[in-house]
């Protein structure tokens, strides 16, 4: 459900990226006038989208990998195996969370800016990491959990179009 | 022992042969301390250099500091319209109770510098020559830089902001009708051919950008006496070369626009005041109004004869 | 330790942990983390985050969601089986016409959209279908449609072409119009051995059940194709007409799309809009997430000097340069068997674009070649997306029936590769006419 409702956003922040450039190409051509912050608010939703969409995107076993090898082994050490892929993986998020987290952290207490006349905060732009990958991370370990206790025609498959959206 | 070096230029830059410079005196002074140059920003990315360095993820970078003014808003005085009049001021500059004040704020970021420098750049423009602030009214403009492009702004031109990468094609197009940077960038993405008028840096120039060595502070105090002395040495040399070289940087772009049939504009010094009148009134209080004792700094540079 | 043996260590490891069937983009963190971790010390954990958000912090990326968005916004319409309805009827007396109406239309979809998966969804959903009800045997269906699909990429715009505009800094503008004539070569070698094939079979073929047409109805069908055409010269003209620049060109067509699919196609309901968005988002963040990724992999090579060690170490080599030239093809060949595009192209473009232009070639050309390596990568397993696609499309298709149906146009692709060394103005030509020689 949260993975989901943080899809939209991400959905959203792409629409209003495509909103703001076509707002930023009207500005500067028909109206003559100066554009200052579009660039900049666009590659932040970009982040921001990128990062928020993690968990909605692993919902939906959207994330390429190569399953040659989980394909070829029984399925008892398939299960193994995705056990303890699910493990590093996130092993290595909860990394990205604690060190993101510290990112954000100096931003928000130093009060840094991004150094255009816009000086947008750049605490909020830095956020979408920690927050991204936290979010991530919890849908991960609801997979671990399924992965591990769930029926084994629940395994979580690799591919996009087999999934049961 | 071996520093890390980063910087975002290619190998033919003078940013680059600054570093280089630097290294290979180090390495010839046999003090068992060795500098690997990471060009072309095969570490870390052009901007992002700041934050790596004064966290010692980083040892050393060539930088343009005031990429950091979002951090350190001081910083924004090293690319201020008007406050330098040329290169030979700028080495004044440079050496100033104005620029110990920057170092001062650098050290508070465990940052410390080697090498001083300043580069100068122009105008170019595809809708009459840039030279005085009533030649940008209804330009459409790429500033590099914060403070320019508040003072271009308030001489009614429109401010488009894009990575420097985009300048070449947006020029081609008509997407910009003209733009503001250093000489060695007007030379490296060949502006000249896009281009109908270049106002090169001069007798007197408007753009100039302080670019100098640093190295972490740590890093630095954490190496012996002997390491320490040959890279300080190594860097009073590079300093020096790297006045003549900016100096010789102009004249080689000039050249080059002046080759490709670009007309070549001038500055005088009437239009000089009368940009720098215009920054009183825009990018000064401005910057004044960002920073604690703002205004004090930005007197303590314009002090500098 | 030695640059190089740390080269083949690092490459090792990746893939093994690629092969675990952990995502490509957590792989990629996770073997890059592992060796700074060994190599430069803990604290260089510290700067992960940076770096994955500094390789997104870049306003060209915004491209690639915008093309895939064009790509789901037109395919989510009527816009692709009208487009493979007017060439079917046009070709129906062409030998394998289906075939070849097909992969037209592909071809031209793939002008709009800037993803391959995307073009192969959007033809195939009717053009399978169509192809087995009159009698065309599955392989020839499947693999059609899986091989035509991945002229999404080559013809521009391109997803693979921007994120290889940004790990290589050359002009993206410049790498699309390399990909035209390349993009128009492929396609018509692919129509080339449709109709071949279907001669050579011959009296097998005659049980084809060929539609016929009278001129009215080929006339009447050629204003749906309309749109179409007028959404390519919107974003042409924004393009190369001073109003947009490359990055911001790809809004153009996302935002023209979407209008021409509410106006011109009457797609009002929000659930509508909300799949295109749906899809696109997720394989925008699929891609972007790779790229992130990449970016601390290859933060990781650098670091440990392994990119300027194996870089220099080829140079040295001093072999023949077309010896060189078809090892590197093989390497991403077989690369492109396991891994998607992007994570290809961002791993090795650092390191390979410095030996190639060493060697005197283009990196305009070289990209092409790349890109004709991925398109192949596309339709072979374990990792091809459009065989995903094509799944999606048709379950009852067997994976060996597509690849044996795909299997002549990998020929196909591999014949451009060698055509294209042999004549690489075909690549070079055109971006040279328009936007004059290279910087
Ligand atoms: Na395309
Ligand atoms: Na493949």
């Amino acid at each position: 459900m949260v993975s989901t409702a943080f899809g939209v956003a991400a959905s959203l922040m792409i629409f209003a990226s495509v909103l703001i450039t076509c707002h930023m190409i009207f500005v500067r051509g028909v109206l003559g006038q100066s554009t200052i912050w579009q660039t900049e608010a666009v590659i932040y939703l970009m982040i921001g989208a990128t990062l928020l969409g993690l968990p909605y995107v692993q919902r939906l076993r959207g994330h390429v990998g190569v399953d040659l090898l989980p394909q070829l082994i029984p399925p008892a050490a398939r299960r193994v195996l995705a056990v303890v892929v699910m493990l590093s993986t996130i092993a290595m998020i909860a990394a990205m969370v604690w060190y993101g987290w510290e990112m954000f952290h100096l931003a928000w207490k130093r009060g840094w800016k991004s150094e255009s006349v816009w000086a947008f905060p750049l605490w909020i732009t830095y956020l979408s990491v920690p927050l991204g990958f936290a979010l991530y991370l919890l849908q991960l370990l609801a997979d671990l959990w399924l992965a591990s206790f769930g029926p084994s025609d629940e395994l979580p498959e690799p591919h996009p179009e087999r999934s049961p959206d | 022992e071996t520093l890390k070096l980063s910087h975002q230029w290619s190998e033919g830059d003078v940013r680059h042969q600054v570093a280089q410079m630097v290294a290979d005196e180090v390495k010839a002074a046999n003090v068992d301390l060795e500098i690997q140059i990471f060009p072309n920003q095969t570490l870390f990315k052009a901007r992002e250099q700041y934050t790596p360095l004064s966290r010692g993820q980083l040892d050393m970078t060539i930088f343009p500091l005031s990429y950091a003014g979002g951090q350190q808003p001081a910083y924004n005085l090293t690319l201020m319209p008007g406050l330098v009049k040329n290169h030979d001021h700028a080495a004044r500059l440079s050496a100033s109770p104005f620029m110990a004040k920057i170092e001062d704020i650098m050290t508070g970021d465990d940052v410390k510098t080697l090498v001083h420098g300043y580069l100068a750049g122009g105008f170019g423009s595809n809708k009459g020559c840039i030279t005085k602030p009533a030649d940008v009214q209804g330009v459409t403009i790429r500033a590099a830089g914060k403070s320019f492009e508040e003072m271009l702004a308030g001489a009614g031109a429109s401010i488009s902001s894009m990575a420097s990468s985009e300048i070449y094609s947006a020029l081609q197009t008509g997407v910009l009708d003209a733009t503001n940077t250093s000489s060695e960038s007007f030379l490296s993405y060949r502006l000249y051919e896009q281009l109908k008028c270049y106002t090169p840096a001069g007798e007197t120039a408007l753009w100039f950008m302080y670019q100098p060595l640093l190295i972490n502070k740590t890093t630095f105090d954490g190496l012996s006496a002997e390491q320490q002395k040959a890279l300080t040495d190594a860097s009073a040399k590079a300093e020096a070369w790297y006045l003549e070289q900016a100096k010789a940087g102009d004249a080689v772009t000039t050249k080059a626009f002046a080759d490709a049939g670009v007309e070549i504009a001038e500055m005088t010094q009437a239009d000089f005041d009368a940009w720098r009148e215009l920054a009183k009134t825009t990018s000064y209080p401005s910057f004044a109004a960002s920073v604690e004792g703002g205004q004090e700094l930005l007197d303590m540079a314009l002090s500098v004869e | 330790m030695d640059p190089l043996t740390l080269g083949l260590l690092v490459a090792i490891a990746t893939v093994v942990v690629l092969f675990s069937g952990v995502s490509v983009a957590v792989g990629l963190l996770i073997v890059a983390t592992l060796f700074l971790w060994i190599f430069d010390g803990p604290r260089a954990l510290e700067a992960l985050p940076e770096l994955f958000y500094a390789e997104l912090n870049s306003f060209a990326l915004l491209s690639i969601p915008m093309f895939i968005i064009m790509g789901a916004a037109i395919a989510s319409t009527r816009a692709g089986p009208d487009l493979y309805e007017a060439l079917e009827r046009w070709l129906t007396k062409v030998p394998g016409g289906l075939v070849v109406s097909n992969l037209g239309a592909c071809a031209l979809f793939a002008a709009m959209s800037g993803s391959s998966p995307a073009t192969c969804a959007a033809i195939g959903k009717m053009g399978i279908p169509e192809m087995r009800r009159r009698g065309y045997p599955p392989e020839v269906a499947a693999g059609s449609i899986a091989a035509g699909g991945t002229l999404g990429i080559l013809i521009p715009p391109s997803v693979t072409m921007i994120v290889y505009g940004i790990a290589t800094e050359t002009s993206i503008g410049r790498l699309f119009l390399a990909g035209v004539l390349p993009g128009i070569l492929l396609t018509l070698l692919f129509i080339a051995w449709a109709i071949f094939d279907t001669w050579r079979r011959g009296a097998a073929s005659a049980a084809l059940v060929s539609a016929r047409y009278s001129w009215r109805q080929r006339f009447e069908i050629l204003p749906r194709v309309l749109p179409f055409l007028a959404i390519i010269a919107g974003v042409l003209y924004a393009l190369y007409g001073g109003v947009a620049t490359p990055s911001e060109t790809a809004a153009v067509g996302a935002m023209l799309c979407i209008l021409a699919a509410i106006v011109i196609y009457r797609m009002f309901s929000g659930r509508d809009l909300w799949v295109v968005l749906r899809d696109s988002t997720r394989e925008s963040v699929m891609i972007l997430f790779i790229i992130g990724a990449a970016g601390v992999f290859s933060f990781m090579l650098s670091s440990l000097v392994v990119t300027q060690s194996v870089a220099q170490y080829i140079a040295a080599l001093d072999v023949n340069r077309w010896v060189l030239m078809a090892v590197i093809n093989l390497f991403l060949l077989v690369a492109g068997f396991f891994l998607p595009p992007v994570a290809v192209i961002l791993m090795s473009a650092p390191i390979l674009l410095p030996i190639i232009t060493a060697a005197g070639f283009d990196p305009y050309w070289f990209a092409v070649i790349v890109t004709i390596n991925m398109e192949i990568g596309l339709i072979t397993p374990p990792v091809g997306l459009n065989l995903y696609v094509i799944n999606g499309i048709a379950p009852d298709i067997t994976l060996r029936q597509i690849l044996v149906g795909s299997m002549p146009f990998v020929g196909c692709m591999i014949l451009a590769i060698i055509l294209m060394c042999i004549f690489p103005g075909l690549a070079t030509w055109l971006p040279e006419a328009v936007m004059g020689v290279a910087i």
